[in-house]
């Protein structure tokens, strides 16, 4: 109630003008009403409405949050965020060494980045993920919804239906083993077709369709709750060439990479990018960096030549 | 492909006129902006910004499709997902052929064979669908002067004596070739502009640019400076351009490249080069004493460009006159390798010779050891 009259979302203009007649608080604003403000101000009553109106929204939610109320509280114990953690799902990569690595596979709520030479299978690990994330809750997978954001143009429809054939003999192979209820009926919706129709395909071919569809990523999670997984495939490539302006290059990915951290949290998803490697010329020596670096904040798995054993950098 | 204009993002008139006075006249520079810069600009509230935000990003995202809805679309045009390459050993690892769609790349050592298996492709490209091609014409830029008219004959008479039967035959199919010369960078990147247009004329079904890199390292002396960030920019600007158009006509592209050293261990500025310095692909901590006896040579044009090529393939020499053809980069296909001899019909297989040497043992295909 006494929030300061500039820091609300109000056109520029308006604020200005309020600020110069004087208001400081928002209290003072409600208390005046729309028919005071429109004369003091100079706006039509119904501007002044509006006005009022944003101002109460804004209070409001501002008490929710002071009150404690669960869904915008943004505080807790450590305590508490440790028991959530634990209590988290992991996407399961079906490579045994990488989720030991990861510590049981890729996390929910947080930003994932693989990155590595050409060629080395980060699309692919991609194309895994979207599967195993729909693994039924019996066979301890998520039976969350993946959708997957292609700016390099390398995902293959045929490449998937392998792999989530692959998934399915898995499951029904241990659904034999073990004979319980559940699974049985759990492997009656998991088929082929249902993995496919829950992978949403977007095709972004430069940074601004990439930048437009992340603005709508938080309405689209909205509409189909039950997506665990984000992947971008190429975060790097729209953004390498045809940049002039380095400092708009590294604004925008900022913002991108707040964005997505916002989208992890909020919905409860795990946020996959995959980036490139480039060459880093040293003065004596050359050594392969991941392009991009520094810009995302993330756990970063980076897999070197040879597709050995990933490393695994804290971000 | 040029950025979208703010009027047909559907805003209202006076807010476009408004957003003028600014100079933000398309969605890529709207787009661009922060929020607090928004608001000053449309002189509107958060919330509104935030809808103004969305209604513009709607128009330029791009639209959803299911993974099903895909593979239903291919299942009803399987031979449209393909080009086969008539090497039916290559053509099985492959999932059907060179991928429509993709950008596939032809590497190796200088005469191997690329321009062979180019002229090999662009017959079968324009060979009716019940042959296994896609009845369309062929766009070939030749950027070395390499493309030979009368191997093209050869080759389509030898390998289909069938069907290349009266000279009428060859003729029309020589016609829907089409064959443009580009020296310089600058006109292959001009001529690949002209093609979206040219493509929808002429019912052109396959894309060849004989050799990107060959253009590319004549003009691009990357030990001077600035022309590394000029010669990445070509490349992407070149790749992203194919790659749309690929995509769009859901047709093949494919592109020739050449070697150059690896050295290891990182030695760049000492050593005698046989190209130019950041061709260089490097190794990280390999061992040995950066000699030139212990470089190899691997695909040239850096590793931009190794991550926008959708598939490679590696042409190297076995023992003359077989050679061998490795898959070194599919998103379909492990890691396999064929041995080949060229002939009078173009590319021939060697049957029964280690046909089944899949290996699932990847290595770098941007370092793949080739045999010079």
């Amino acid at each position: 109630m006494q929030r300061d009259v500039g820091s609300l979302p109000l056109a520029p203009a308006l604020r200005a003008r309020l600020v110069a007649a004087g208001f400081q608080t928002a209290q003072e604003l409600l208390d005046t009403g729309p028919c005071g403000l429109s004369k003091e101000i100079g706006i039509s009553k119904e501007e002044a409405l509006e006005a009022l109106q944003v101002v109460r929204q804004e209070c409001h939610s501002d008490a929710t949050q002071t009150a404690g109320a669960p869904g915008t509280s943004r505080k807790c114990t450590a305590l508490e965020l440790l028991e959530q953690e634990q209590a988290q799902g992991f996407i399961i990569t079906f490579c045994s060494a990488l989720d030991n690595i990861l510590g049981g596979g890729v996390q929910l709520t947080k930003i994932t980045e693989i990155c590595g030479e050409p060629g080395v299978g980060k699309t692919q690990l991609c194309m895994q993920l979207a599967v195993d994330v729909q693994i039924p809750e019996c066979f301890g997978g998520l039976a969350g919804e993946a959708v997957f954001i292609d700016t390099e143009g390398s995902f293959m429809v045929d490449r998937v239906v392998d792999v989530a054939t692959a998934c399915v003999q898995h499951c029904q192979l241990i659904a034999e083993a073990h004979q319980e209820e559940d699974h049985l009926k759990a492997l009656e919706t998991f088929s082929l077709e249902s993995i496919l129709s829950h992978i949403y395909y977007f095709r972004c071919r430069d940074y601004i369709e990439l930048l437009a569809q992340v603005y709508l990523l938080p309405d689209f999670l909205s509409e189909h709750s039950k997506v665990r997984l984000v992947v971008i495939d190429g975060i790097a490539f729209p953004f390498r060439h045809d940049f002039e302006d380095l400092s708009l290059r590294t604004r925008l990915l900022n913002g991108l990479a707040q964005q997505l951290i916002i989208i992890a949290n909020d919905h409860k998803a795990a946020v996959v990018l995959t980036n490139q490697m480039t060459t880093r010329i040293g003065q004596s020596q050359s050594t392969l960096v991941p392009a991009l670096a520094a810009a995302v904040p993330a756990k970063e798995a980076a897999i070197p030549a040879g597709g050995h054993c990933p490393n695994l950098h804290a971000g | 492909m040029a950025p979208k204009k703010l009027r047909r993002a559907r805003l209202s008139q006076e807010l476009c006129e408004r957003l003028s006075r600014y100079q933000i006249t398309t969605c890529q520079d709207f787009l661009c902006l922060s929020l607090l810069d928004l608001m000053k600009v449309t002189g509107q509230s958060y919330r509104n910004v935030q809808k103004l935000l969305c209604k513009v990003s709607l128009a330029c995202a791009p639209k959803m499709q299911t993974a099903y809805e895909m593979k239903v679309r291919r299942a009803v045009n399987p031979s449209s997902a393909f080009l086969s390459t008539s090497l039916h050993g290559l053509d099985k690892v492959l999932h059907g052929g060179v991928p429509c769609g993709s950008l596939t790349e032809i590497t190796s050592p200088p005469g191997c064979g690329k321009t062979q298996f180019c002229i090999m492709m662009s017959v079968l490209a324009t060979l009716p669908v019940s042959m296994g091609g896609l009845d369309g014409a062929v766009i070939y830029i030749d950027t070395e002067s390499a493309f030979s008219a009368e191997r093209l004959v050869e080759i389509a008479g030898n390998r289909f004596p069938a069907y290349f039967d009266s000279d009428e035959k060859l003729f029309s199919m020589t016609r829907s070739i089409y064959l443009y010369r580009e020296l310089t960078c600058g006109s292959v990147l001009k001529r690949i502009k002209s093609l979206e247009e040219e493509i929808i004329s002429k019912k052109v079904k396959l894309i060849i640019i004989d050799s990107v890199a060959s253009v590319v390292r004549k003009e691009f002396d990357t030990k001077l400076q600035g022309n590394l960030t000029e010669r990445s920019n070509f490349l992407a600007r070149g790749a992203s351009l194919l790659k749309y158009l690929a995509e769009e006509f859901s047709i093949p592209v494919i592109l020739t490249n050449q070697i150059t050293t690896w050295l290891s261990n990182g030695l760049a500025i000492q050593a005698d080069l046989v190209s130019p310095a950041d061709d260089l692909c490097l190794s990280e901590g390999a061992s040995g004493g950066g000699k030139r006896e212990s470089g190899s040579v691997t695909a040239a044009l850096g590793n931009t460009w190794s991550h926008s090529v959708n598939t490679r393939l590696i042409l190297q020499y076995h023992d003359l006159p077989t050679r061998q053809i490795l898959v070194a980069k599919s998103p379909v296909a492990p890691f396999s390798a064929f041995f080949y001899t060229v002939e009078k019909s173009g590319f021939v297989l060697q049957d029964g010779k280690d046909q089944t040497n899949l290996t699932w043992e990847g290595t770098n295909p941007a370092l793949q050891n080739i045999k010079p």
